[in-house]
């Protein structure tokens, strides 16, 4: 019997207890600094290496460079993520030797055509906010790690 | 005198459509902040249309009368549930001058009327032909049939005291104590009884969304389930003001506070009754079956006769019996 009302008084007190719910279509809703979100890409940085396309388990980058005419190597020419596939599993982003593409807390990717879940370079470059910080400092601790 | 026969039901059925609209809102928000939520706040400011929008809804959508239903049963189930509803709201003394009938029976009247609505609800789950709402509608009338008795019964104590089924006597009979206090036995069965006949949490076993789909009223949609929705929510006025009038001292004013006026005042008891009924739902888990009617017999029923018997013992000892 006692038991009713401590019930009665528990929910009685939740009543004026702060909300525990987002606001979130309103107010963006910020995401841990290791989120796995949709990638920033930077083609300066890229060196055309092909890692990432490689490693891809679901085989959504496609890329391609163009010859430089002075100096070794490429430069990134087209760059695109198919998101219909990717599963943002973080492996790109980690293969990456010179973190050319890195993960971001961004997650919104509801669109209402599939054609635009083909994210190119120029969206992938412009995607430049909440990127993850402890990137740079992870490469250069990988690198050393594995030598 | 004849244009206010007219205009006062119209104007009582708004009144009660406004209430059932907030009501539900309401219900909706206190359950909300209950769980630390903010309950609807999407429609309107602040979330008030969000009931005004759901009944757009429901009144836009198609009309669907299952193919293999009893269709007659089915289009006039709604209607035979909802008329007592608000038939019974005819004899509730709202205030010292506000009420629409008041004969000698107000509350025997109640009670026969109510109990109709059980076929409503019975012929909306059996026209329907699905297990469910069978199976919901048959629960229903066992629930509903068998809590009426104690609710009857747990009244006998007032009707004892008062000496009268008018409701506008049983109110005058409380100008200096409420029934609350030495009728408390009676209203603690009489409150479990009407939650019951209500059908709300705990007692929701009719509607049970996790065992049931929703109960009786499965295969209605649109302008019919709107009725049934409507039914319960009209009863729970109902019952809120009842149970105001026959143990909260209806529009009497406590501790002499009169200079407020007595609709005021019932109005806040009334409130008080239909904030408690959402609390209650906010905070109890739904009773097992087989447990609901050994508690309905072997509990409350046997409690509420216990009151009838103390009632009419109490009566007859000199001091205390000027309060029964």
């Amino acid at each position: 019997m006692l038991g009713l009302v401590k019930g009665l008084g528990v929910t009685l007190k939740n009543m004026t207890k702060p909300k525990v719910t987002y606001r979130y279509p309103d107010e963006p809703l910020l995401m841990p600094n290791r989120f796995r979100g949709i990638q920033h890409f930077d083609p300066e940085k890229c060196i055309v290496c092909n890692q990432c396309a490689r490693i891809c388990p679901t085989d959504c980058i496609t890329l391609s460079g163009k010859k430089q005419p002075e100096k070794k190597g490429k430069v990134i020419d087209t760059y695109t993520i198919n998101f219909e596939t990717c599963i943002l599993c973080d492996l790109c982003t980690e293969v990456c030797p010179t973190g050319a593409i890195t993960m971001t807390n961004n997650y919104e990717l509801a669109v209402y055509s599939r054609d635009e879940l083909f994210k190119d370079l120029e969206w992938l470059n412009q995607n430049n906010t909440h990127i993850r910080e402890e990137q740079s400092g992870n490469v250069a601790k990988r690198h050393g790690g594995k030598q | 005198m004849n244009s206010w026969l007219l205009i006062g039901p119209v104007l009582l059925l708004l009144v009660v459509l406004l209430f059932v609209v907030y009501a539900i809102f309401f219900e909706r928000k206190v359950i909300g902040w209950a769980q630390n939520r903010i309950g609807p706040n999407r429609v309107g400011y602040w979330g008030l249309l969000q009931t005004v929008a759901d009944v757009l809804k429901l009144l836009f959508k198609e009309d669907v009368i299952p193919n293999k239903s009893d269709e007659l049963l089915f289009r006039i189930a709604p209607i035979i549930a909802f008329v007592p509803s608000f038939a019974v709201l005819a004899v509730i003394p709202f205030s010292d001058s506000i009420r629409f009938s008041d004969f000698a029976i107000g509350l025997l009247y109640y009670m026969a009327l109510s109990s109709i609505t059980i076929i409503g609800i019975l012929i909306g789950g059996w026209s329907s032909n699905n297990k469910y709402s069978l199976m919901g509608g048959m629960r229903s009338a066992a629930q509903m049939i068998s809590y009426e008795i104690p609710l009857v019964m747990s009244v006998v104590g007032i009707v004892l005291s008062v000496g009268s089924l008018n409701l506008t006597e049983i109110v005058e009979a409380q100008k200096d104590v409420w029934f609350i206090v030495p009728q408390f036995v009676g209203f603690v069965v009489f409150l479990i009884a009407a939650i019951s006949e209500l059908n709300r949490c705990p007692f929701d076993l009719p509607e049970a969304e996790s065992e049931l789909v929703a109960g009786y009223h499965v295969e209605y949609s649109g302008f019919r389930f709107a009725f049934f929705m409507l039914t319960e929510y009209v009863y729970m006025f109902a019952m809120a003001a009842l149970t105001t009038v026959l143990y909260l001292g209806g529009w009497n004013a406590p501790f002499g506070l009169t200079f407020i006026p007595p609709i005021i005042w019932f109005v806040l008891k009334f409130l008080l009754i239909v904030f408690f009924l959402f609390w209650l739902r906010a905070t109890m888990p739904r009773l097992r079956a087989d447990q609901l009617m050994q508690f309905s017999w072997k509990v409350l029923l046997p409690i509420a006769l216990l009151n009838i018997l103390l009632t009419c013992v109490l009566k007859e000892v000199p001091v205390i019996g000027a309060y029964f």
